[in-house]
């Protein structure tokens, strides 16, 4: 614990990281504000810039810009009816109408107040929780490792949208791409096709950066300007007895998305939709609901909040991201060689304290900078789309670049962003493809040492109880997915014959 | 009836069987792709060196389960698909469900296409002519794809463009950036 304070003490006076969290607050806002403009594609936009900076910086200036990011959605969403973030869909429906009747500043205020609520609680349960479980990890073998990159699969595949079976493909897809490159126990090269390019593997930063921006650019191509907000707006932040009133939607907010933020697949949209359906549920004005409830955008603004906190649980004791978001985030974390688990704990503490303390100054400085930046954000959000698009795409190359000024990895992250836009055509859920891709390479180095412990002899993985329960969660996962699945379809077809 | 949020958790995509049916070419078309990667992806297998140094499983272990795991779902996707499209009805108005990100306007292939070759094009462009112009380029043409008018404005802000990026990467941040005849 001392240890603890005197490395926060030493990073808050003996280095840049306050500059580092508002910055990536800063850019968190702005990306998030701009609609099309995911959490997750605000985080991989800034990945090769935090290349060259210490881990501690640039796992501060992610984190950061994710806690930026999930205000930075519900300004369109409040303003313009349309979300800027997935997880700001829930705001859109009492924000845009407090909008309407004249209450959008109210609204905004609502959004920032009830972010940092959720943000603070979010924050508590990761320094809480986080190191406790990461110890768990402690026990675990070769075997267990591998049964755990199978749950990490099997569940993300299982809980995004869409099919089962186009999750679980997307993930192979994923795990065939982490063994292009080197063969880590041979040496020898493994689908390079010659290239000497290749011969490191694929960089997980291109094939986020390919699959979540250059993916969603080519889209929205030729869809409509969004803008259109006129009026001038200033965030009115709620008065004490609004922030009286709101306690009980933003209690909600924080138990949903502490909950979700640990659930893999969770994520903050689920969250925000979940929590306001139970402050409509657990409020004394239920039919104020949908007509412009303070209590309807502090509920889901709380939630998606406390899941930019909480969901870097899993992610730091397992390395188990559970949404696209931290699944960037992984992958600073391993641009830095830094390893998720009990030893990022013993190893590399500043990098753990400084993301904590990084965060509560997002956290609280978000009051400050939400408020400021709401002009820029407002001025972006009418710029023509047709700019932005060549502005955004000229960012994407020329930032890649920085990585390993190799033209070959402009090539690549483009590759992705087609391989992503045909992914979403077709109904395939990417981020299995994406956790693929991180996981891959604990899963094979986890099977082959398994198997060169036991000469070859599959059954070592049934005689870890760790690895047994892992893999049998993971079967439940996937059964109880293709149970719903078929559900589903059953109801639909009973629908259709109604209909 | 309005639609309940829930009903969007439970069925994120808002599909309902008459979608279903409507997008049963897509999901054959997805299941022969995904088909059409692993047979390829075993094929390259066999490209891979035998090492002395190799394990039991060796270097091309994993990746055989991976094609085989994967030739599987392909085919269970391809069949599911082809009944899917042999029980199909006719179509039906599709029911209105709350709205979800894969309700999203989705640009049509040749528009994507279009846009990804303009980021094409930068590649082979920017170690012939530089960094400088090959951004400006890029920003005005994507803007005039999009629908920018071709007029001065649109050059201006390109050329500002193309300065404000150099200025950042090139002299605030010190990363070399490709550079070409010009510059």
């Amino acid at each position: 614990m001392m240890h603890s304070l005197g490395i926060a003490f030493d990073l808050l006076f003996g280095s840049p990281i306050i500059l580092f969290s508002i910055a990536g607050l800063i850019w968190g806002i702005i990306g998030g504000s701009l609609p099309g403009i995911s959490a997750s594609i605000t985080m991989a936009l800034l990945l090769p810039f935090t290349y060259g900076m210490a881990p501690v910086q640039a796992i501060v200036m992610l984190a950061c810009t994710y806690i930026g990011a999930e205000y930075g959605g519900s300004i369109p969403a409040i303003l313009i009816r349309t979300p800027g973030t997935n997880s700001a869909a829930a705001t859109v429906i009492d924000g845009y109408e407090m909008k309407k009747q004249g209450r959008a500043g109210e609204a905004l205020g609502i959004s920032l107040w009830s972010g940092v609520i959720g943000s603070l609680f979010g924050l508590v349960m990761l320094v809480a929780l986080t190191e406790p479980l990461s110890w768990v990890a402690l026990a675990f073998k070769p075997t267990s490792y591998f049964a755990l990159g199978i749950l990490g699969l099997s569940v993300i595949a299982s809980m995004t949208n869409g099919s089962l079976l186009k999750g679980l493909a997307a993930a192979v897809v994923g795990l065939m791409i982490s063994t292009i490159g080197t063969d880590p126990i041979s040496g020898v090269t493994r689908f390079t096709f010659g290239s000497p390019e290749l011969l490191g593997g694929v960089e997980p930063v291109l094939i986020m950066i390919g699959i979540f921006a250059v993916s969603e650019l080519m889209m929205q191509s030729g869809s409509r300007d969004i803008g259109g907000l006129r009026e001038q707006v200033k965030v009115r932040l709620p008065s004490l007895n609004m922030m009286n009133r709101l306690k009980r939607s933003q209690f909600i907010g924080c138990l949903l998305g502490t909950f979700e933020g640990l659930t893999p697949g969770g994520g903050g949209s689920i969250a925000a939709f979940l929590s306001y359906n139970e402050a409509r549920r657990w409020s004394k004005e239920p039919e104020k609901f949908g007509k412009g409830s303070e209590e309807g955008v502090a509920a889901p603004e709380t939630a998606n909040n406390t899941v930019a906190s909480t969901a870097l649980i899993p992610l730091l004791s397992f390395g188990i991201p559970s949404s696209n978001s931290t699944a960037v985030l992984l992958g600073g974390l391993l641009i830095h060689g830094l390893l998720p688990g009990p030893r990022l704990f013993e190893q590399n503490a500043d990098v753990v304290v400084g993301l904590y303390l990084g965060s509560f100054i997002a956290t609280l400085a978000q009051i400050v900078v939400g408020i400021l930046l709401l002009p820029v954000c407002v001025w972006l959000v009418n710029r023509p789309r047709a700019y932005l698009a060549g502005f955004i795409l000229a960012l994407i190359l020329s930032g890649i670049y920085t990585l390993n000024t190799s033209l070959a990895d402009l090539g690549i992250a483009l590759g992705m962003g087609l391989v992503g836009y045909l992914m979403r055509r077709a109904g395939y859920p990417f981020l299995p493809l994406i956790l693929g891709v991180v996981l891959g390479h604990m899963v094979e180095s986890s099977y082959r040492r398994s198997l060169l412990l036991s000469g070859g002899d599959h059954s070592i993985f049934l005689e870890d109880p760790i690895a047994v329960g892992l893999l049998l969660a993971s079967a439940v996962f996937v059964t109880l997915s293709l149970v719903r699945e078929f559900r589903d379809a059953r109801n639909a077809k009973l629908k259709d014959a109604h209909a | 009836m309005t639609p309940r949020f829930s009903d969007n958790l439970r069925n994120p995509s808002g599909k309902t069987s008459s979608m279903t049916d409507r997008t049963a070419p897509k999901d054959l078309a997805g299941g022969l792709a995904v088909l059409a990667i692993a047979i390829l992806y075993y094929l390259f297998i066999g490209d891979i060196a035998e090492s002395s140094l190799a394990d039991d499983v060796g270097a091309g272990g994993l990746p055989r389960i991976l094609a085989f795991v994967l030739a599987g779902f392909g085919v269970v996707l391809v069949a599911r698909a082809i009944i899917e499209g042999a029980l199909a009805r006719a179509p039906k108005p599709i029911v209105a469900t709350a709205p979800s990100r894969d309700d999203d306007p989705i640009a049509p292939l040749p528009r994507a296409l279009g846009f990804l070759g303009f980021g094409a094009a930068y590649v082979v462009l920017v170690p012939i002519i530089g960094y400088l112009p090959a951004i400006a380029l890029l920003i005005g043409a994507i803007a005039l794809f999009e629908g920018a008018a071709a007029n001065w404005k649109t050059a201006l802000i390109a050329a500002g463009g193309a300065v404000g990026y150099w200025a950042i990467f090139v002299k605030l941040l010190g990363v070399r950036q490709p550079s070409g005849w010009f510059f």
